[in-house]
């Protein structure tokens, strides 16, 4: 037993259940955190602009609106490319790709790798073994040169670049999940429902889902920025969509297109804060739900300040 | 379990994996769509003799398992083939590459590491204040820069007064006098170590802030609050030592992102590195070059884990009984 | 502080108070506590969950967090020790006051050795350098009873008790005067705990070393110390003698703490003090106690009662305590009191069918090879949990398994209700045997042994409601004819643990509940399953104190009105002696004694029973000396040849080592397994 200064047996009631309680934690989160919010507020607001951005982009992003590499002005905020296409517009409509990118990426290794997840942990035995085996040799390979060799064999597409990084990420995402649901097994609660004859599908459904579900959505918003790291660089070597644009794409033309020699920083500087930015508000939020929700309230004996002494007020024993 | 055994479990794992690197190497070039064979039809021009003659040569006429068979003993004799752009071998293209890459790559892992660590006990310590957010947020940033951006940003800035390409200076007629050809190898290299120093530093000191915090929480760290050693002497002897289990392990995990750094920031400053290697057999479809570099990388860091896992077990005394 | 009168004292707080800075508000933690304390003094800080104890603890070392912030002084020899900032702080710590904390895992660093550990405080205070400071730390391991050896060994590599004596030699190093000791044997097995409080004391009084010891267990604090002080919401209500307190108690929270814990040789009945401690987060206008008080009346809730002094050294902080006191005619005072508290009757020994027969059980299984061992072709270890347990409970008996950690009782108890399988053995729940029947009929019988487990907190999910948790057993075994029989049914349950109105109690979370209410939930949803027995794991070693007694009840009247049968597994022999018809002890898989709860108490024939009972702490023990003990249970994989308690038994003799005594009788329904009592029929005591 603890000497906790708060008596656990006085608690703070909470109100609903399921999702509406949720919510509300969600927002409580947020408020607590600026870290948290500011993340979401990055994210929704390149979010929103990516839906927006075939109606709002100055210029074509086929054809040429201006001289080559000028640099910006009023009429092009980030000047133009070495087509003379203006390059807000790129950065606008490349950023649907990116972020489309991600999130697809994303959800196929979230799938994939939640299902594989729960089932290896929840079951262990030979399953976890392989799984283990497999995920173990992943975590050593270096990844971005699997999706070089892999997206090289394959042939640059869209499609192919969204399953190799899926097929990289979802081993992160399957450690993880088999890490916390193994811990969630072994609760009490969850050996007591199946004592009482709950059935597999009905304690995995009713009580390992619902604790793991908050950590694997805290690891859904990491695995976007890796995702979109990872787009990033496929299409800096040339292994992105050959046809379309994205943020990463339009660096890689920069670099291709000796943008430097012209000193042409405005080709570079945008899509580069574009991609940072959406990855630290992924970042954010990400290691905010996380720690949130690892709610193991250490007070850090290593006080940097000490503790602070307030004059004694009167004298005798019973000052107040 | 003791050393031995710690030691022949985790070498038994190794070889497995680099067995699988090896035959997973051996399907991709195989078995994907888009392999030599279906791509032969990109070469130009390639005629039907053509075509069955490079058949013929590769192998690619006989069984799956004999060309396996085949490619292992090549393996074993050092042959990795020869690469398609420059007819030279493979393993010889590699051994130049990788002189070139691994005094970059070095110097700035170690100075990522070095500056890692102190920006990271730093935040730490003075948790919550200007200072740790001011890092810590600065470490979010360069871990979400792009690698390619900041070596561009870095030419961009820099291109008048330092070499933009190259590890050396390509014009020189006669071979120059060591001095001077060390001080050109040294400013060439400013800007690519700097580019990796600043991609890398940042995770670096994320992970060693979260492990020191963690540990900082623990029982033991108010045991020696309570003997008055003195908060340098908590930080180093006791959190730090504790802390250095879980970096460990962390920064092992990071090799990867060593890698890919070093890819992408050889491409853009032209070092003629594996990075640079890697990406010119991509463009020009150089499979025995790809083949070759994918079986360097992903041999070097198994390796590496190795090495990282045995020091983690004389760190740790819990695992050494 | 007025207790020892006079002079100067050693150590000396003036009114403490402890503010911690939070995020909901300000909580006032330590609300203006004295204290005063000589050399080779020993005082103990009794309190439960919230009292402020550990907080005062660590105020006094100067080891708050950031958040808090502090008022008063302590002295330590005249000198004013918190008035001088971290560094300042520093000079003085562990030199003049050390700390011993709860043990535990992690409370010394696991990756230095324990040598390194003794030293480091010597070699930074410079009290010692070098080789004088090897030598001295291998003085004070002998001096707490530890091999020299162990100065090369890891924290992970010692028994909990062993790490105790550790972090005590280590709290040793720089010779201080005053040592704290913040609940040093929790968690560690009741024989352990006596020799680590038998050590404190006895270090106490040759280096004439001041002791503070902060403890729940009231018994523990009154046999190890001479001076009490009773905290209660961050104020000290209570402090005097232990001999005076122990024999009169003049805080009604004292009284009812005394009042609320098990005695191992009182028989009278035990109360659980109703209700919960005050938030702390506002201030308390009146007595703290008072809404929980069973002698309130007008004055105590508009009036904060102070500190008067009520004997010789003796204070107490009650409107009803101390000189021009009102007349407390009527109410329940000490001298009354043990009128009112009537002995609660022993149970006679029911007959009947028996509800539960255990015959031979045993639980073996084997243990995971390492790479070494595999490849030299060892074979592999097997660990023999339970080792030939026969059990028999008849409808509402209530038999208790008692046993420290290593013995079997937790294999034992899961074994009886079908978690684990046996290796060996029969199971008959009401006369059906069970590894005789089919997968289902076996289901079903299961369902009429149920099992409590031991932590409240974590054997409820979070995210269920209570509503939710009762109905969960019946759903999925298809008990009850719909949803609305599951209710009534979930509805009745509750009313049998005491949760009445149950409507008030369905729709919570568990994090709404008081730990005693989560355990009644928990027994709740045993018994919504109708079993003839339950199976308790530990039941109220999670709880308050104060708190144990409205669970046990529980259990109590659970038998006595239903003729459910119990079998309570414990460590805690008073709890036992208590509330049991018969206990069996257990050792290393195997019951060494067993019988009536009063007998095998009062008359304990088994030399290890013998010397649980002499652990277990007691308030009005006076001098008793445990008997000691040697050694660490052993491993459940090479169980000694011949008795398996000899190796450690203070009376063994070499025909131990060659048979295996089996249970023989040594009175009516008592029986017990000792060579010696085969020999000579009886214990020499």
């Amino acid at each position: 037993m603890t000497d906790v200064a708060v008596a656990p047996t006085e608690t703070v009631p909470v109100q609903g259940s399921g999702p509406k309680r949720a919510l509300k934690s969600f927002t409580s989160l947020l408020r607590q955190r600026p870290s948290a919010a500011v993340g979401l507020g990055i994210l929704l607001f390149f979010i929103v602009l990516s839906v927006i951005a075939p109606w709002i982009a100055p210029h074509s992003t086929q054809n040429p609106s201006g001289p080559v590499y000028a640099g910006p002005s009023a009429k092009h905020w980030f000047g133009t490319d070495d087509g003379g296409v203006d390059v807000l517009s790129l950065v606008l409509v490349g950023g649907r790709v990116s972020l489309i990118v991600g999130a697809a990426a994303t959800a196929v290794a979230m799938g994939v790798g939640g299902v594989i997840g729960v089932l290896s942990g929840y079951f262990g035995g030979w399953i976890d073994m392989l799984l283990m085996r497999i995920t173990d040799y992943f975590l050593v390979v270096p990844d971005l040169v699997l999706m070089i060799v892999v997206a090289t064999l394959w042939g640059p597409s869209l499609s192919h670049v969204i399953l190799v990084i899926g097929l990289l990420l979802w081993t992160s995402t399957a450690r993880i999940v088999r890490a916390e649901v193994k811990s969630v097994r072994e609760r009490v609660y969850v050996r007591r429902a199946r004592t009482i004859g709950a059935g597999h599908t009905t304690t995995i459904f009713r009580h390992v889902l619902p604790q793991v579900a908050p950590l694997l959505i805290a690891n859904t918003v990491l695995s976007v920025a890796i995702a979109i790291f990872d787009e990033t660089s496929l299409d800096f070597l040339g292994l992105g969509d050959p046809n379309g644009t994205s943020w990463g794409i339009i660096l890689e033309h920069a670099n291709e297109r000796t943008a430097v020699s012209y000193g042409a920083w405005w080709t570079v500087v945008p899509p580069g804060i574009c991609i940072a930015a959406v990855i630290v508000g992924c970042y954010l939020l990400g290691q905010a739900l996380e720690d949130a929700l690892n709610p193991r309230l250490r007070i850090s004996h290593f006080a940097f300040r000490s503790w602070r002494l307030r004059p004694l007020v009167g004298l005798g024993k019973d000052a107040t | 379990m003791n050393w031995t055994e710690y030691v022949i479990k985790r070498v038994a794992f190794t070889i497995v994996t680099i067995f699988v690197a090896i035959s997973l190497n051996f399907l991709l070039f195989r078995v994907l769509p888009g392999t030599a064979v279906t791509n032969l039809a990109r070469i130009p021009d390639a005629s039907i003799q053509l075509k069955r003659h490079l058949r013929a040569e590769f192998g690619l006429n006989q069984s799956l398992g004999r060309q396996y068979w085949d490619y292992l003993k090549q393996l074993a004799h050092g042959n990795l083939g020869n690469s398609f752009a420059n007819q030279q071998p493979v393993s010889k293209n590699l051994r130049l590459a990788l002189e070139n890459t691994i005094p970059v790559v070095t110097i700035a892992t170690i100075l990522s590491l070095i500056v890692g660590i102190a920006t990271g006990v730093y935040s730490a310590w003075r948790r919550g204040s200007i200072g740790d957010q001011i890092s810590t947020n600065a470490a979010i940033v360069l871990y979400a820069l792009p690698t390619q951006w900041i070596a561009l940003v870095l030419l961009i800035a820099f291109s008048k007064y330092l070499p933009t390409a190259g590890a050396s200076n390509p014009f020189a007629v006669t071979p120059p006098p060591f001095w001077q050809h060390l001080d050109d190898i040294a400013a060439h290299m400013v800007l690519p170590a700097l580019t990796l120093v600043l991609t890398l530093y940042g995770g670096n000191t994320l992970i060693v802030r979260s492990a020191l915090l963690e540990t900082l929480g623990e029982d033991y760290m108010l045991t020696a609050r309570a003997k008055g050693i003195g908060r340098g002497r908590m930080m180093w002897s006791h959190a730090l030592r504790n802390a250095m289990l879980p970096i460990v392990t962390l920064v092992t995990l990071s090799l990867g992102s060593i890698v890919a750094g070093a890819i992408l920031m050889e491409v853009v400053f032209s070092w003629p590195g594996i990075g640079s290697a890697l990406y010119q057999a991509v463009v020009q479809r150089d499979y025995p070059m790809l083949q070759g570099g994918f079986l360097l990388f992903t041999v070097s860091v198994v390796l590496f884990n190795l090495l990282a896992d045995l020091l983690y077990f004389k760190l740790d005394p819990r695992i050494s009984q | 502080m007025s207790a020892p009168t006079g002079g100067d004292h050693l150590l000396e707080v003036e009114g403490l108070e402890v503010f911690f800075d939070l995020p909901n508000g300000e909580l006032h933690a330590v609300q203006g506590v004295d204290l005063a304390l000589d050399a080779g003094e020993r005082l103990a800080i009794v309190g439960e969950s919230g009292s402020g104890k550990t907080t005062t603890i660590l105020a006094l070392m100067g080891l708050l967090p950031p958040s808090a912030s502090l008022r008063g002084t302590v002295r330590l020899g005249g000198r004013d020790l918190l008035s001088r900032g971290e560094r300042g702080t520093d000079e003085w710590r562990w030199r003049d006051i050390a700390t011993v904390f709860q043990g535990a895992m992690n409370a010394l660093n696991p990756v230095r050795t324990v040598g390194w550990q003794i030293c480091e405080p010597m070699r930074v205070h410079d009290t010692d350098t070098g080789t004088a400071a090897r030598e001295r730390t291998r003085e004070l391991l002998s001096l707490v009873g530890l091999p020299a050896a162990i100065e090369h060994s890891y924290p992970h590599q010692l028994s909990g008790g062993m790490r105790q004596r550790a972090a005590i030699a280590m709290a040793l190093a720089c010779e201080p005067k005053v040592l704290l000791a913040d609940e040093p044997t929790t968690a560690l097995d009741v024989v352990v705990q006596a020799s680590i409080l038998d050590l404190l004391r006895r270090l106490s009084d040759e280096l004439d070393l001041a002791l503070i010891l902060v403890t729940h267990d009231l018994a523990a604090a009154a046999s190890t110390c001479g001076r009490l002080a009773v905290m209660y919401a961050g104020r000290i209500v209570e402090s005097g003698p232990v001999s005076s307190i122990a024999e009169r108690q003049e805080h009604p929270y004292t009284r009812q703490l005394f009042t609320a814990i098990p005695d191992l040789y009182d028989r009278r009945s035990v109360r659980a003090i109703p209700g919960a401690p005050p938030r702390l987060d506002h201030e308390v206008l009146g007595c703290a106690f008072a809404p929980r008080c069973d002698v309130r009346f007008g004055r105590c809730d508009h009036e904060r009662p102070v500190l008067l002094r009520v004997g010789a050294s003796w204070e107490a902080a009650c409107h009803l305590a101390g000189p021009g006191a009102p007349a407390a005619a009527g109410l329940p005072g000490s001298a009354d009191d043990a009128a009112a508290r009537a002995e609660v009757p022993v149970q006679p020994v029911s007959s009947g069918d028996p509800a539960l027969e255990l015959d031979g059980i045993a639980v073996r299984f084997p243990r995971r090879r390492s790479l070494g061992k595999l490849l030299r072709g060892r074979p592999r270890e097997i660990v023999r949990a339970v080792d030939g347990v026969s059990l028999g409970l008849v409808p509402g008996e209530m038999v208790a398994l008692v046993g420290e950690s290593g013995s079997g009782k937790t294999t034992t108890a899961h074994a009886i209700v079908g978690n684990v399988s046996t290796s060996a053995g029969t199971v008959v729940v009401s006369g059906h045997e069970l590894s005789r029947m089919d997968r289902k009929a076996r289901r079903r019988l299961r369902h009429s042994v149920q099992l409590v487990y031991q932590d409240p907190y974590e054997s409820l999910d979070p995210r269920m409601r209570v509503r939710a948790i009762l109905d969960e057993p019946l759903r999925v075994n298809r008990i009850g004819s719909g949803r609305k029989e599951r209710q009534r049914l979930a509805a009745e349950a509750l009313s049998k643990v005491g949760m009445d109105p149950p409507e008030l109690f369905l729709g919570r979370f568990p994090h709404e509940l008081s730990g005693g209410q989560r355990q009644r939930v928990a027994i709740a949803a045993a018994l919504v399953m109708n079993p003839a027995i339950l199976v308790a794991d530990e039941p109220v070693s999670m709880l308050d104190v104060s708190v144990r007694a409205e669970v046990l009840e529980v259990l109590d009247t659970l038998r006595r009105t239903q003729s459910v049968s119990i079998v309570m597994i414990t460590h805690d022999l008073s709890t036992a002696a208590h509330y049991a018809d018969r206990i069996a002890v257990m050792y290393l898989g195997r019951i060494v004694e067993q019988g009536r709860a009063a007998d095998v108490v009062a008359a304990p024939r088994h030399p290890y029973t013998r010397a649980l009972v002499d652990a277990v702490p007691v308030v009005r023990g006076g001098d008793r000396r445990p008997t000691v003990i040697s050694g660490e249970i052993p491993d459940a994989a090479a169980i000694p040849p011949g008795c398996r308690f000899a190796p450690r038994c203070p009376l063994a003799v070499p025909e131990c080592r060659d048979v295996d005594p089996p249970l023989l009788p040594v009175a009516e329904g008592h029986s017990a397994a000792c060579v010696l009592l085969q020999v000579a029929g009886t214990v020499a005591t």
